[in-house]
């Protein structure tokens, strides 16, 4: 079974999804009855949940660019067909 | 993949063009500015186009299209600024200490619930080191795995690692240091 250590040192994987099943379940049941690395977890959480909202309106590719782009990209696609 | 008669280009419209915001956003965030951004965009598409028979039907495209998009960005950097030096080669080699970082005891709750976070936050991702903000990017704003990020960069799935949580945890180190400015965390020391 994980120990708190362990548990911390495979955090980052674990919220990425890059943990194996078996490995990943150890660490959700640790998760699920420890209030040490709850803190941290959620800390780490919160960190990814932040990015991704603070980007959720970010730039996106100007209307006139696309048409530009694809228009380009078909003079190129005919020429390969 | 392609089915029977279909065309490469029917082949690139099907599987590439739907990565075009991702892959400008990714141009955006290598280049810092719009124009520069559709320029690279614009070259990955139109490089991809060309080489699209070197794809892989099945595999990531968008890391396929995010590797031609930086190596573009790092040959214009290049051609641009050879005399500036990079502190690539000092940014290898992190430790697992970068994992670790001590949280607030509560998760740090007030801090995400603040409104200003938003900002926060994109100030100070712009103020890591390249080589972090880019793991940073791709791993938590562009949804790639360490394998795909690996691939794009052209670096082992180790520095990879290394760099994100290093990137992280600066991240996380800054949004303390504001929480704790701003009274949404109690000072060092006080809340353990």
């Amino acid at each position: 079974m994980s120990d708190c250590q362990e548990v911390i040192q495979q955090l980052w994987e674990y919220l990425d999804g890059e943990l194996p099943d078996g490995e990943a379940a150890e660490i959700r049941l640790h998760l699920s009855e420890c209030a040490h690395c709850n803190p941290q977890y959620e800390f780490q959480l919160g960190l990814l949940e932040a990015l991704v909202k603070a980007y959720a309106a970010r730039e996106v590719p100007q209307p006139e660019f696309v048409r530009r782009l694809k228009a380009a990209l078909d003079v190129i696609g005919n020429d390969l067909t | 993949m392609t089915g029977p008669g279909s065309s490469p280009h029917t082949a690139f419209q099907a599987v590439a063009l739907p990565h075009l915001d991702a892959v400008y956003r990714y141009a955006y965030a290598l280049a810092r500015d719009r124009s520069l951004a559709e320029d690279l965009t614009q070259d990955t598409f139109l490089q991809a186009l060309r080489h699209w028979d070197q794809f892989t039907p099945g595999t990531n495209a968008r890391a396929w299209l995010f590797t031609i998009c930086r190596n573009l960005f790092l040959r214009q950097r290049e051609r641009r600024a050879r005399e500036e030096p990079t502190e690539a080669a000092t940014l290898d080699g992190l430790t697992a200490d970068a994992q670790a970082f001590a949280a607030p005891s509560d998760g740090g709750r007030a801090l995400f619930d603040a409104p200003e976070l938003g900002d926060v936050i994109r100030r100070e991702l712009d103020k890591l080191p390249a080589e972090y903000r880019e793991v940073v990017e791709l791993s938590d704003l562009q949804d790639q795995s360490y394998a795909d990020i690996a691939q794009v960069l052209g670096v082992p799935l180790g520095t990879v690692k290394s760099r994100l949580f290093r990137g992280r945890r600066m991240l996380q180190e800054a949004l303390v240091d504001y929480a704790r400015d701003a009274g949404l965390l109690p000072p060092p020391g006080s809340d353990e």
